[in-house]
């Protein structure tokens, strides 16, 4: 067990984490030449494409040390953004040491931060690298200081290396072994933390487990104490890149168990396996599971497609256990899914996963959070679903979700970043220096201000310098409405949302724009109306077009006509028909999908 | 009972004008005669044609080419190989130039009732615009001449929504086409037509087309004009002052009457079925001197068809479209959609309810196509 070294890859998103784990990789000697690529254990097709990690990846190494000793790493390569921090979490759990990446360029960074508060909670042992030392623009030194100032890590023990270069990689690795190894007693009853888990085609749910104490082996049953199941263990091993496969398990280990389980929704991360048989009586310290806080709809495009669109989602879900869904209808759309996120670029990931494995192209609603409200009866209701918001004479107070906003900034931006969260709804705002000319801005706002425009804005009015952590810390009362959107007079259900009083206007304004101008014209003036119940706070109008007709049906040549009128035909099946005016696709689109790809 | 039409497509011109996609050719030092003897042989090969004929129009191009004498045995032969009753409404397109006393004369003898001008308008500078060979005095000329030689419908065609045409001069163009004797009318907007010279133009940025609005208004301000000179528009782009003026004809293309197509490109309707001949002349002349039907393509029209041919027809008429007549014979019915579309087209103004039968306005007619597809899906 001396010889074993648990450790994980925390920073702030793109600080180079993945590539810092290739490297490591390669040093062991883990992948030939030949195997390897970029980022490599960014498996999935979207990882690779936006080159963003989103989950967790698991691997163990060999590393012969400049002591001569042979040691096992068991390394973790985590996400940097925000949606996935839960999976940076339940990494920690299982690790007791840390590799702190920091961008020699960029320094500290929002979620550098959280991270590192993440990791102090499992007490984790902290190694600061500072990463990227080939770019011009770097400047470890101010990064030391940094790492002293806002991160209270001993700047002397920072490695500096660049991942992409190949530069440091041997003093990272020496790095790693002065971590502690892991304890436990080998001989005590089994507990072993669950805290990862994929799904595979084959052979069902794959578990990724941290032996804490005792030992498992293959063909044993085994007690999962949170759900309360028994299993008998199939296979076990070590991760490599190719499993493998082990007769045994020990206190120290992460590895991977298969053991029958079906679907992902079977198992609960953080959940303490021991045997069947004079198991454990306590189990570890739990985990929370992250709860989904951003909620949309999903529209198949054609309606004929939702069962496709049901079973897409049911495998989808195998594998991510953190996105809920369940049935929804909309008059204009049909039938579809309400689903639940973790956040926005989780929303967007699902939709593209969605859309590239399962081949479904999707409407989706706009994005609203989970308002909790309080009936004039005194009875509690939570609504995040326009359509269920009941009628505003019978509601007594609604509440919304309010986060705490850590964002972190050059000095010089502060005047417009207070503004900015004043802007959006912003109760407290609170500042501070971190280090000479960088500030941590610290703002309670709703969460359902920062699923708009908000980061964007943040982008814009920092230059790229501001980056942006966040928590859910409670409730709030506040005035939501509920906004309808009526084109030629008909409400589009599939439009309606919950907003800010005071942002209904805008908001609805923006809506009617939209609408009007990817709306085609029709025979007809159409008013696009933005409504509060009964009361019209915005409105646009697409004129009519006022002449179609060919003037001559030459020489009785009609078949030309008629082959106008097919491709007409064929055109409607791509609209949604609401009251008599045919909305095209790409109008919805127009509407809806900028508010929620605003992340990316 | 209606009998059905005879259309012959004279595919000569003088000159190609700009603007024109038709299958037509320029003449050049061109025998007719070879012309005429092959539409006769077309006119054997379709002798088989079952529906008497009781209208014949002569259009093109430009069959006020064909000398008198040519003419003479081209209606003669089709007569011998026809079922062409007794009393056919003859109709024949002219063009300004071809229009003297003589040739006047000689058509009245021919037997022509209805004779249609191509002046396309009556002001110099739109006329060069649109490459006419005619100006203005000459096409006042004719179509003087022709009401004083005494056809029983004159009808002059005109071409509007040019590029810097303004109403005034619009409404020039209408007085000096309409005086008393031309009872009928045929107004076209000008189009750009793929493959045409204006085509070219505007895609290389000389030429642009007016907007569907300024296109709208010029609709409705033609419509209002004419109406105020006592014209019924009985079609989309045509007026008549006179109930019997109207091109019977014409009328049969947009009541689904049946009719034979003679000539390159034309067009033929049996009531079921649909044929075309080959467009480009030589492909026609050699089909039937080979005795083979000189046909491009065939196609079979099942009850749904019909019955969108009909809603696509019925709506370029203000006496629209009876439903229940297209649920009786071709059982059909809009779908909901289209229902619901029909109640919003009522409240916009644009179609009338009368009983089962429906019918645009005026501002309905200048979107029929539209209404049609809307209705029709
Ligand atoms: N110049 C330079 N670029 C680097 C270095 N390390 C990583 N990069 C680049 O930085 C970008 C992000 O690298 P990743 O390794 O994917 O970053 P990450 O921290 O894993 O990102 P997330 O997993 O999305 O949080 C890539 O374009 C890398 O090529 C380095 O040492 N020097
Ligand atoms: S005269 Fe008529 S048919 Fe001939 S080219 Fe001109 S527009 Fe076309
Ligand atoms: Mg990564």
């Amino acid at each position: 067990m001396d010889q074993i070294r648990n450790f994980c890859i925390i920073a702030h998103i793109d600080h180079g984490k993945s590539t810092l784990a290739d490297r490591i990789i390669q040093a062991c000697g883990a992948v030939s030449d030949r195997d390897f690529r970029d980022q490599i254990l960014d498996s999935m097709d979207i990882e690779r494409e936006r080159g963003i990690t989103i989950k967790s990846n698991t691997i163990t190494l060999d590393y012969e040390a400049r002591d001569g000793r042979k040691y096992r790493l068991n390394l973790i390569d985590t996400p940097g953004h925000v949606d996935f921090s839960h999976e940076v979490r339940r990494s920690l759990m299982s690790c007791e040491g840390a590799l702190v990446v920091v961008d020699a360029a960029q320094g500290v960074e929002a979620q550098t931060v959280a991270n590192l508060y993440i990791a102090l909670e499992y007490n984790l042992e902290m190694i600061p690298v500072i990463n990227k030392i080939d770019l011009p623009a770097a400047d470890p030194e101010r990064v030391r200081e940094e790492i002293d100032a806002d991160l209270g890590l001993d700047p002397f023990t920072a490695v500096l290396c660049s991942a992409k270069k190949g530069i440091g990689i041997d003093d990272v690795l020496e790095a790693i072994v002065r971590l502690p190894a892991p304890r436990g007693d080998p001989e005590a009853p089994l507990r072993a933390l669950i805290f990862d888990a994929h799904y595979d085609p084959y052979r069902g749910v794959i578990l990724y487990c941290r032996i804490m104490e005792g030992r498992v082996h293959t063909r044993q049953k085994v007690h999962f104490m949170y759900t309360d199941a028994e299993y008998q263990v199939e296979e076990l091993g070590f991760v490599r890149l190719k499993p493998e496969k082990r007769e045994q398990l020990e206190a120290g280990d992460v590895g991977y168990i298969v053991c029958g389980i079906k679907t992902i929704r079977d198992i609960h991360i953080g959940d303490t396996m021991t045997w069947a048989e004079k198991g454990a009586s306590a189990p570890l310290p739990g985990y929370k599971e992250a709860k989904p806080v951003v909620f949309s709809s999903l529209y198949p495009m054609s309606r004929d497609d939702y069962e496709d669109l049901a079973r897409a989602l049911e495998k989808l879900a195998i594998n991510d256990a953190a996105l809920t869904y369940e049935k929804d209808t909309s008059a204009a759309l049909g039938f579809g899914f309400r689903c639940g996120f973790l956040g926005l670029l989780h929303l967007d990931v699902v939709q593209e996963r969605l859309s590239r494995e399962f081949d479904q192209s999707l409407l989706l609603t706009a994005p609203s959070v989970l308002y909790k409200l309080t009936l004039n009866d005194g009875s509690e209701l939570d609504v995040d679903n326009p359509s269920y918001f009941p009628d505003p004479s019978t509601i007594r107070e609604i509440r919304e979700p309010y986060i705490r906003a850590a964002i972190i900034i050059p000095e010089e931006f502060l005047g417009q970043v207070m503004e900015l969260c004043r802007e959006h709804r912003a109760d407290e705002t609170v500042f501070g220096y971190l280090s000479v000319g960088r500030i941590e801005v610290k703002s309670e706002l709703p969460l359902g201000e920062v699923l708009f425009d908000y980061y964007d804005k943040l982008k814009n009015v920092t230059r790229g310098y501001g980056s942006f952590d966040y928590e859910i810390i409670d409730y709030r009362p506040s005035d939501i409405v509920k906004v309808d959107i009526l084109v030629n007079r008909e409400k589009v259900d599939a439009l309606a949302q919950l907003v800010h009083r005071d942002k209904a206007r805008p908001r609805a304004l923006r809506y009617c724009e939209r609408l009007a101008e990817s709306i085609p014209r029709q025979q007809f003036k159409i008013p696009i109306q933005g409504a509060i119940g009964g009361t019209i706070i915005a409105r646009s109008t697409i004129n009519a077009f006022r002449k179609d007709v060919t003037a001559k049906c030459y020489g009785g040549d009609i078949t030309r006509k008629r082959k106008l009128l097919e491709k007409q035909k064929a055109g409607k099946k791509k609209m949604k028909t609401v009251g008599s005016v045919d909305i095209p696709q790409e109008a919805f689109l127009a509407v809806l999908r900028n508010d929620a790809d605003k992340k990316k | 009972m209606e009998g059905a039409g005879l259309y012959l497509h004279c595919p000569f011109c003088s000159f190609v004008c700009p603007y024109c996609d038709f299958a037509v050719r320029r003449l050049g030092d061109r025998d007719l005669g070879g012309f005429v003897a092959t539409i006769l042989r077309e006119a054997e090969l379709r002798a088989d044609w079952p529906e008497a004929i009781d209208s014949i129009y002569l259009g093109g191009g430009t069959p006020s080419l064909l000398p008198p004498a040519e003419l003479e045995r081209l209606l003669g032969g089709l007569r011998a190989r026809l079922p062409i009753v007794p009393g056919a409404v003859l109709h024949l397109e002219a063009n300004p130039e071809d229009v003297d006393d003589e040739a006047l004369g000689a058509w009245r003898d021919l037997g022509v009732r209805f004779l249609s001008l191509g002046v396309q308008s009556l002001d110099d500078r739109a006329l060069r615009f649109l490459g006419r060979r005619h100006d203005a005095r000459g096409a006042r000329q004719a179509i003087a001449r022709a009401v004083a030689a005494g056809f029983e419908v004159v009808s002059v065609d005109l071409i509007f929504g040019l590029p810097d045409q303004d109403r005034a001069r619009w409404l020039a163009d209408i007085e000096a086409a309409t005086p008393p004797g031309v009872d009928h009318l045929s107004c076209y907007q000008l189009t750009v037509k793929p493959g045409t010279l204006f085509s070219r133009r505007v895609e290389l940025g000389r030429l642009a087309e007016i907007g569907d609005e300024e296109q709208g208004r010029f609709f409705a301000f033609t419509h209002e004009v004419l109406e105020a000179r006592g014209f019924e528009a009985y079609e989309v782009s045509n007026f008549a002052r006179r109930p019997d003026a109207r091109s019977r004809h014409n009328r049969k293309y947009w009541r689904q009457v049946p009719y034979l197509g003679l000539g390159p490109a034309a067009h033929s309707f049996t009531g079921r079925e649909r044929f075309w001949n080959e467009a480009e002349e030589g492909a026609w002349t050699a089909a039937i001197q080979a005795d083979r039907l000189p046909e491009a393509g065939r196609e079979r029209l099942e009850d749904l068809d019909l019955a969108q041919e009909a809603l696509l027809l019925g709506l370029r008429c203000p006496e629209g479209v009876d439903l229940a007549r297209l649920e009786s014979r071709w059982s059909f019915r809009p779908s909901a959609r289209a229902l619901a579309r029909l109640e919003t087209f009522v409240t916009a103004g644009l179609l009338e309810h009368e009983g089962t039968r429906i019918k645009p306005s005026r501002r309905g007619l200048a979107v029929a196509d539209s209404i049609a597809a809307d209705l029709a899906c």
